[in-house]
């Protein structure tokens, strides 16, 4: 190796050493920090809401006219689309997970302490939610068609009764979760309803909720003409029985509309599209800054190699093999890109602080910046190669020419 | 030493054969002090080319020390010309961006020697060139002259069976010639043989050998009585 005097020449030469050192470093500093946002943008998309989404879909049903009797209606659909062949089951719910939509609330664990509310999404369901959501029910029990409280916005009945997220049962109950259940938790009015259960995971309506995984179900239908059915069905059946559904409902003889027929993995690409759009955008940008870094790699060796072509014939003549002057290059990009990517780590994690400070970004995780590093190293190395591959196929009897 | 037999080289192209070197035969012996002379285009660098490993020959043969190099990979020539051959070009040849120091290392670095040994090693050669108190310096804070003396520094080094040199004086002033080319003679009184290609009769006069070239074949080869004596 000959990193003294490479190291030496390359300090000779500064201003095109320390220009494609500062591109390298400046390279680092967006991709790590892009790889990062995209890593966790995938985990953000990739966790699960809790539900069967492959074979789930929802369609609402919106009740006008003074006919349209909405409780009676609700069990014909219900009923109806129950003994559809294919289907798993259906229920009634306010809110779909993961649709960007929906209603929350804050719960305690003592009646009028507003400072100890932890916040939760609420999801008003029927008894058949375990089924029709797919969710496992880790302590207590599930609702009875008894527990179920049919009423109006106006009616100042409420429901008794709550089944908790896991997640959310942690949320007040952290040294022991399993000790929420049969506890009472108190809402921002003191109401009080009793924990009868805990299922493993019920995702919250919206993906950018800090508290996401907290949720709860009570045993409710709220009759205000609005209803949404969320259906599971036996794999491969959801798409014709979205089809049969919407027919079957349309040819009822209720005056209603009814919209936002989906599959729930429709509704999971249209919430996360931002995130899929930032997500490809940063690859365009990665990709581009990979080539536009490897182009000037490539440039400035093409450059050093024309301007020393009489230099590598005389190595050549005084015993370089073409494997020697090979290495020689590889290890004057392997010293520049070191020292890029030296200023390159600590340029990523200056400018994730900013991101943490100014946009609220997660602190990037600590082996991000290595692996950055030898990315970029390796990046250096494969781009360095094809000029100095060249630079060794120069003829020794370069040295003796005149030109 | 350097043995030449029917050696020649043609350079082709897709429509011009050119035949540098036609039915070329030399035998160089341990210690000579040879000089090559010829007119411009004749076939001079060619055979030193050819004689350095610098190319190869299309045809004849060449032994080196008694070594048979047509059968040689690029890497083993590159490894005997390392060991064996030390070279001086017209322009010096030096590396702009080194110093000194790491222009005489630079034969060494490829022999795999030791740091401790090159150390000693360059010194010792950049002393006997009257510049072993300029080691830290750049070429380009050299005069000609002694720009030429690092070059020669840089072929013994590596303690070479021969040197060969291309013109060595050719861009220098007739003072620092002379002085470059009493260094040669040094050099040779000491032992290593010496081919140089030169276009100055009168250094050619001083050789023990001139080899006069003439459209890439030996034209005449004298040996010369009142070359200084080695």
């Amino acid at each position: 190796m000959e990193l003294g005097p490479i190291t030496r020449a390359l300090l000779r030469n500064k201003l095109g050493v320390i220009l494609i050192a500062l591109q390298i470093a400046f390279t680092m500093t967006v991709i790590v920090n892009a790889v990062y946002i995209i890593s966790d943008r995938a985990a953000n998309m990739a966790r699960p809401s809790g539900l069967d989404e492959a074979n789930t879909f929802h369609i609402s049903s919106i009740g006008y006219g003074n006919s349209f009797n909405e409780s009676v209606v609700v069990d014909e659909d219900l009923n109806m689309i129950r003994q559809l062949p294919g289907v798993i089951d259906a229920m009634v719910t306010n809110q779909i997970p993961v649709s960007g939509s929906g209603s929350s609330s804050g719960y305690s664990l003592e009646p009028g302490r507003r400072d100890m509310l932890v916040p939760a999404a609420i999801y008003r369901v029927d008894d058949h939610f375990l089924e029709a959501m797919d969710l496992s029910l880790v302590a207590g029990v599930p609702f009875t068609p008894q527990q179920i409280v049919r009423r109006t916005p106006t009616d100042e009945r409420q429901p008794t009764e709550t089944i908790l997220s896991q997640a959310m049962a942690e949320s007040l109950y952290p040294d022991d979760w399993r000790q929420a259940l049969n506890q009472n938790i108190y809402g921002p009015d003191g109401s009080a309803l009793r924990v009868v259960g805990i299922v493993d995971r019920l995702q919250a309506p919206w993906p950018t909720f800090t508290y996401v995984e907290n949720s709860m179900l009570t045993p409710e239908i709220t009759l205000d003409n609005s209803t949404t059915y969320l259906v599971r069905t036996e794999p491969g059946y959801r798409d014709e029985l979205m089809v049969e559904v919407e027919e079957r409902l349309a040819a009822a003889p209720h005056q209603r509309i009814l919209r936002n027929n989906q599959s729930l993995e429709y509704t999971r690409t249209e919430s996360y599209r931002i995130d899929s759009l930032m997500t490809t955008i940063l690859k365009v940008v990665i990709g581009t800054l990979m080539f536009i870094t490897a182009m000037g790699i490539v440039g400035l060796a093409v450059f050093s190699i024309n301007r020393r072509r009489k230099q590598i014939g005389t190595r050549r003549a005084l015993g370089a093999t073409r494997f020697s002057i090979l290495r020689y290059f590889m290890t004057e990009n392997l010293i520049i890109s070191a020292a890029g990517v030296t200023l390159g780590a600590i340029m990523t994690v200056g400018f994730n602080m900013f991101l943490v400070q100014t946009f609220n970004m997660p602190r990037i995780d600590w082996f991000y910046a290595p692996i950055g590093m030898l990315a970029l190293l390796l990046l250096g190395q494969l781009a360095v190669i094809g000029p100095a591959r060249s630079a060794a196929g120069i003829t020794p009897a370069l040295a003796t020419r005149s030109v | 030493m350097l043995k030449m037999t029917g050696i020649n080289k043609v350079f082709r192209t897709d429509t011009v054969q050119t035949h540098a070197l036609r039915d070329f035969s030399l035998h160089v012996e341990e210690g000579e002090f040879v000089t090559i002379t010829g007119p411009s285009g004749c076939g001079k660098t060619t055979f030193l080319n050819l004689a350095g490993l610098l190319e190869t020959y299309t045809s004849g043969q060449y032994l080196l020390d008694g070594e048979d190099v047509s059968s040689l990979s690029d890497a083993q020539r590159a490894r005997l010309r390392n060991q064996k051959i030390g070279f001086i070009f017209q322009s010096f040849n030096l590396m702009p961006d080194l110093n000194l120091f790491d222009n005489v290392d630079v034969p060494l670095r490829y022999r795999g020697v030791s740091a401790k040994v090159r150390k000693e090693r360059i010194e010792n050669a950049l002393a006997a060139v009257g510049l072993a108190n300029r080691q830290r310096h750049l070429p380009s804070q050299l005069s000609g002259g002694q720009q030429q003396r690092v070059a020669i520094a840089r072929a013994l080094v590596g303690e070479p069976r021969f040197l060969l040199a291309d013109e060595p004086t050719g861009n220098l002033d007739s003072n620092t010639a002379e002085g470059v080319m009493e260094l040669l003679e040094q050099i040779n009184q000491q032992g290593t043989t010496i081919i140089m290609v030169t276009h100055d009769p009168s250094l050619a006069a001083r050789s023990h050998r001139n080899v006069h070239i003439l459209d890439g074949q030996i034209k005449s080869d004298d040996r010369n009585s009142k070359a200084r004596a080695a």
